[in-house]
């Protein structure tokens, strides 16, 4: 792939210092509609991570750890691409997505559960042995996260910015590839982020528009160089459920080249807010 | 730096609060008490102005630096860029990237932008009002009133940046290259080399950070933090009586006690500065080379050596600085009278890196280093030894030479080199309309 063909869009650049927006105008009542499309979105994801979540522990109660492992990366992305609406709910968060860094003891801590330790068994050790706890509580996780979810009033402001928290997740855990170090699909999860961010940013772009139409075309290049280059890693373009080549595949010039829109993406996001009036 | 090569107007009074300035200036250089008045505050026109036998202080580079005022500023257009003669601050980083700009144009406005931050904060202002509910555009860490703080940001690029993604290889600096391990050296690949290096110099480290975090702010999707190390220098009190004695290293020896005079043009021409008289490539004239070395010292194993093998490791009394051939500090070690090594050992630091013959008078270099301490090793021990850092006009001739010279010498037992790099030094940005890196792309244009 010829990357300059796809060039991030540095525009960034020395603008934002010295950027001082005029007050936006846009009016709260009209984040309403975009606010419940988002809404809907979340379920229809939920629904699809309850049931692909029912398939994989069930491999994994049945002992099956090929298909466990074929099943981890496609059920996680349903996760991946909601995660500002399910942090929300930091207990269940810990325990359905926290890496092992995230305790003292790491993969032998005995609070360390969720998809992550799941990951260690079926790609370090290669077994479910002794997993069919950890399936279960996943299970029961999610199920709780899914009805807590439908009863959630969305915060506006949580919604738009959920665009930049995502892209400060792939910033910060996927480029560097140590999110899903044992099974090297990390390219489902980038790719489930950015997906979740391209959702809200597309659902609130005709209101950021009005306000900045520089800034919305600069954003919309940047997801576009990024796709781009996740694009190159598809098993097969034909295919996106086939998922991605894994972690290791990616060359350092793409990784580098990676983090260039993706750091773009993530300051111009974090305009978004503000841009739709949103303190 | 010289008259014509940048305004003659000191710069160091940029916020529109320019009482509270003068008062804040007026207050800071009484309390140095060391009679630098204000020309010491406008080290440029300073130095241009006076002849350095005049100079209110022989400062040399690596003498213990003095306190300084927050309002401190030094040019930043000259011929030169700032913080290679620049008395040495307080505290220093280098800092290393890699470019994620992948053409051109995108490194032109990468350049651009560094030049405009760097311009911006070594002359500080006032913090930017802004909408509250967009991010702010400066991190904030110095307050609503940025002070330059003796702030220097000196700009230099690495061997990979002559790569094929710019075009410019063919007119990479003649001696610029890849770092090469030396015997001693256990290099930590993460701590190594980068597409460009920023030396960030202040009196204090908060000010090294807010500088290090603008330029993060401001560069987004064009460069990625490589690696980073900082490092202090012990401030002398504002007394006299210690004034020419060099800063000490962690190892507790004066450092730096033969370095070339900074402030003496003519030798700064000779050794750290490049012009036609080098074979190098015209853009470069003005620019410099720059060698990193993050260099671990074993301290606890060094506690545990008895003094006299110290001393005779280094070639120097420990306390004093004075050479073992006697006298003080800054006198010259006399080796003439001592072929065989009785009094200091051939193989002592300053013998090998300093013969003192007319022969390698051409590999001296000007040092400038910090010493640093990152924290505990897995054995127990402190991480911490020196940012090396050195300038000469001549890398082959300058860093490399010295350290063959020292190859093999009694003290690696004690060091270990883990990181670092070999940088060119851009030449300076002469006026609002030029920017760092102007000459070398339009030497490949």
């Amino acid at each position: 792939m010829n990357l300059r063909n796809t060039l991030p869009a540095l525009g960034a650049l020395a603008l934002m210092t010295f950027q001082l927006p005029a007050q936006a105008a846009v009016s709260p009542d009209a984040l309403v509609g975009p606010v419940a499309e988002y809404k809907l979105y979340v379920l229809d994801n939920l629904e699809d991570l309850v049931s692909h979540t029912e398939a994989f522990t069930a491999a994994i109660r049945a002992g099956d750890v090929d298909k466990a492992r074929a099943l981890y990366a496609p059920t996680r992305v349903y996760y991946e691409r909601i995660e500002p609406i399910a942090e929300l709910f930091a207990d269940l968060d810990a325990r359905i997505d926290a890496r092992e860094d995230d305790y003292e003891h790491g993969v032998k801590d005995p609070d360390f559960t969720g998809f992550h330790r799941l990951e260690y068994a079926l790609f370090h050790d290669h077994s479910t042995k002794g997993m069919n706890g950890y399936a279960q509580g996943l299970m029961d996780n999610i199920n709780t996260l899914d009805s807590r979810v439908q009863d959630l009033t969305f915060p506006p402001k949580t919604v738009v910015g959920g665009a930049a928290a995502l892209m400060e997740e792939v910033a910060a855990t996927k480029v560097s590839g140590e999110e899903d170090r044992y099974s090297r699909t990390d390219l489902w999860d980038f790719q489930a982020n950015v997906d979740g961010a391209r959702e809200i940013f597309s659902l609130f772009r005709p209101l950021a528009e009005q306000e900045d139409a520089d800034t919305v075309q600069r954003i919309q290049q940047n997801f576009d160089h990024v796709e781009a280059i996740l694009a190159e890693y598809r098993v097969d373009p034909q295919h996106p459920e086939k998922g991605f080549d894994a972690y290791d595949e990616v060359s350092d010039t793409h990784r580098r080249a990676l983090v260039g829109p993706v750091t773009v993406l993530a300051e111009d996001l974090s305009t978004l807010r503000g841009l739709l009036g949103l303190n | 730096m010289t008259d014509d090569q940048h305004p003659t107007r000191c710069p160091f009074i940029l916020t529109d609060d320019t009482a509270l300035d003068r008062r804040r200036f007026l207050r800071g250089a009484g309390m140095t008490g060391l009679g630098l008045g204000l020309s010491g505050l406008c080290p440029g026109q300073a130095l241009a102005r006076l002849p350095h036998e005049q100079a209110p202080h022989r400062q040399e580079m690596t003498s213990a630096p003095l306190e300084q005022s927050e309002q401190l500023a030094y040019p930043f257009y000259g011929r030169h860029q700032q913080g290679v003669v620049t008395p040495r601050q307080a505290t220093g980083m280098v800092v290393s990237f890699d470019i994620l700009a992948m053409d051109r144009d995108a490194l032109e406005t990468l350049l651009r932008t560094l030049t405009a931050r760097i311009a911006f904060l070594t002359r500080g202002g006032s913090y930017p009002e802004h909408d509250p509910r967009f991010p702010p555009p400066d991190s904030g860490t110095l307050g609503p009133h940025i002070a330059p703080d003796g702030l220097t940001m000196t700009v230099a690029v690495g061997t990979s940046l002559f790569d094929e993604r710019f075009g410019l290889a063919s007119q990479r600096p003649t001696h610029l290259q890849r770092m090469q391990k030396f015997p001693n050296d256990a290099l930590d690949a993460p701590r190594c080399h980068g597409d460009l290096a920023i030396q960030i110099c202040a009196n204090t480290i908060d000010t090294v950070y807010h500088a290090l975090r603008d330029i993060i702010k401001n560069t987004p999707g064009g460069l990625l933090v490589r690696w980073k190390q900082t490092g202090t220098v012990p401030l002398l009190p504002p007394s006299p009586g210690d004034l020419n004695g060099s800063a000490r290293n962690f190892l507790g020896f004066r450092d730096g006690s033969a370095n070339p005079a900074a402030e003496d043009q003519p030798l700064m021409n000779a050794l750290v500065w490049i012009d036609g008289q080098r074979d190098e490539p015209p853009w470069t004239h003005g620019g410099s080379y720059m060698a990193v070395r993050i260099i671990r010292n074993l301290v606890e194993r060094w506690d545990r050596t008895p003094l006299g093998e110290q001393e005779a490791i280094f070639g120097r009394r420990k306390m004093s600085g004075a050479p073992l051939s006697g006298g003080q500090e800054q006198d010259v070690p006399d080796y003439a009278a001592d072929p065989e090594g009785h009094v200091t050992p051939l193989d002592a630091h300053i013998r090998l890196a300093n013969p003192r013959t007319p022969a390698t008078e051409k590999h001296r270099i000007l040092r400038r280093p910090f010493n640093y301490a990152n924290g505990v090793e897995t054995n127990g021990q402190l991480d911490m030894g020196l940012l090396f850092i050195c300038f000469q006009a001549d890398l082959a001739a300058g860093f490399i030479a010295v350290q063959q010279r020292l190859d093999g010498e009694p003290l690696e037992e004690y060091i270990k080199p883990v990181g670092g790099g070999y940088f060119f030094v851009l030449p300076g940005v002469t006026d609002d309309s030029d920017f760092l890196g102007r000459s070398l792309l339009a030497a490949t244009a």
